[in-house]
């Protein structure tokens, strides 16, 4: 799972000219650290929906990468 | 020998038509005919006999019929007809322009709800058709579905200067290119999405001198386009729908209200409004204080004499995160890539935006990638307007009336 959504990260990122993670940390903060904007993160969770059927920002906006594997684990 | 009517393998003249008409005066009321041919000769037949013609799309199922309200009967009920001979073609001409009580209805091709029904008689559904000497010898490319309003507003304009029709539409592109060079068309109206289907840079069609386009956004990149392909053709944009037929025409993207529509157009917050008297007839449900909401949003150019633009249809706008975005706009851009034949350009619901933009794109070749077109279109517009699943496929769905197939 930590994989695909590596994964979907780096599809976004690249495509943008950004360089593409070789490693993601748990504590990784979306937007801080890993730098996605709101329009990249819209794009993260259409693509996870798409892949584990469960929409991460449903409940608001999630902030690491812990909280969405927490959120595509309780599917 | 004037022809009436051609087919890769069939033609029939105008004498042949009135022979036959006046052989068999029957058509067929729920005139749903397989062929071309039949269609327009049934709609003749109920001219002449001054009575009412109902014409739906002949693949429609037995259930998609009864939404319309029709029953599985009317379906097989023939309209025998006691009218004298046809002598010839001015009686025929004469005839056809007196009848007052005849009334074709059809339904709208909108993709959602209930089709509505709209009536139009001869004056509405020929306000648009022009007559004249000049005119005689025109061949008209048919390149629209018979039974809905654009492809009837082309018949009628043949027609009534006793043109040759020969169909287009939904034939393979080998044989739509044979057609043009074989029978010499000059006029062709058809949708940009017909356009862009034929569009190729190493061929050009020297007969043809009119170009009409409706139905769908027209845009400057198919305009030049076109000029590439049909060198000596003057290229019109044109205004039309189901409910009031041909409004406008123009030769670019702005279309200037004539004055005697002055009273009968209206722009309210954007979106435009048509009066009641210039609509066939339809359900009262459908005006709001005598005037119909045609869900096209425009831009106002100019305010006298009153010139618009039209943006595109209400439901082609999507908000990404507060901002507005027309999906017919990003489609424009994206098409103007070389490689592209056609996209279409949707919005994905989501809970960070409300929406993004997602797009199907038909690549000549399967030269572009979707990581090429999503860097292409970085450099040429805002970041919010770009779609952000890029999907190259095959073939882009068309609706029946030759439009891009809209969810």
């Amino acid at each position: 799972m930590v994989d695909k959504l590596r994964e979907i990260i780096n599809l976004i990122l690249v495509k943008q000219g950004k360089s593409e993670l070789e490693n993601i940390d748990l504590k990784d903060n979306l937007k801080s650290d890993i730098g996605l904007d709101s329009l990249d993160l819209a794009e993260l969770t259409v693509r996870l929906e798409e892949e584990f059927g469960v929409d991460v920002f449903e409940d608001g906006i999630v902030e690491t990468v812990e909280e969405i594997l927490t959120k595509l684990s309780k599917k | 020998m004037k022809l009436f009517y051609s087919e890769s393998n069939f033609s029939i003249s105008y004498k042949q038509l009135i022979e036959d008409i006046n052989r068999d005066k029957t058509y067929k009321y729920i005139n749903n005919h397989n062929d071309y041919y039949s269609i327009f000769r049934d709609l003749i037949v109920s001219i002449l006999n001054n009575s009412e013609i109902i014409v739906i799309d002949n693949d429609l199922s037995l259930q998609e019929v009864e939404k319309l309200k029709i029953s599985e009967n009317d379906l097989s009920l023939f309209i025998e007809c006691n009218f004298p001979d046809i002598k010839d073609l001015s009686d025929l001409l004469e005839r056809l322009n007196n009848s007052p009580n005849w009334q074709i209805s059809l339904y709208t091709s909108g993709t959602t709800g209930t089709p509505k029904k709209i009536t139009h008689n001869f004056s509405t559904i020929t306000r648009m058709v022009k007559i004249s000497k000049d005119r005689n010898n025109d061949v008209w490319g048919f390149a629209y579905n018979p039974t809905h309003i654009a492809g009837l507003q082309v018949f009628f304009q043949a027609l009534l200067n006793l043109n040759h029709i020969v169909r287009l539409f939904q034939l393979p592109i080998k044989d739509i290119y044979e057609n043009i060079e074989k029978f010499q068309i000059t006029n062709i109206s058809a949708t940009p999405t017909f356009y862009r289907l034929i569009k190729d840079p190493n061929r050009k069609f020297f007969s043809v001198k009119r170009i009409s386009s409706g139905g769908e956004k027209f845009d400057t990149k198919l305009f030049n386009d076109l000029k590439i392909i049909f060198p000596n053709a003057k290229i019109l944009n044109i205004y039309a729908s189901t409910e009031f037929g041909t409004l406008f025409a123009s030769e670019g993207e702005n279309f200037i209200v004539k004055a005697e529509y002055k009273n009968k157009i209206k722009v309210l917050n954007s979106e435009l409004y048509v009066h009641h008297s210039l609509l066939g007839k339809i359900s009262e449900e459908y005006l709001i204080d005598d005037w119909y909401k045609t869900g096209d949003k425009v831009e106002i150019i100019k305010e006298e004499p009153l010139t618009i633009k039209i943006l595109g249809r209400e439901s082609d706008f999507v908000n990404i995160g507060g901002y507005k975005v027309l999906t017919t706009e990003v489609e424009e851009i994206i098409n103007s890539i070389p490689g592209v034949v056609k996209s279409k350009v949707y919005p994905k619901k989501n809970s960070v935006t409300g929406n993004v933009l997602a797009c199907e794109v038909e690549v000549k070749d399967k030269t572009l990638t979707d990581f090429e077109i999503f860097t292409i279109l970085s450099k040429k517009i805002q970041d919010y307007k770009i779609p952000r699943l890029i999907k190259i496929v095959d073939k882009i769905e068309i609706t029946k009336s030759g439009k891009i197939k809209r969810l």
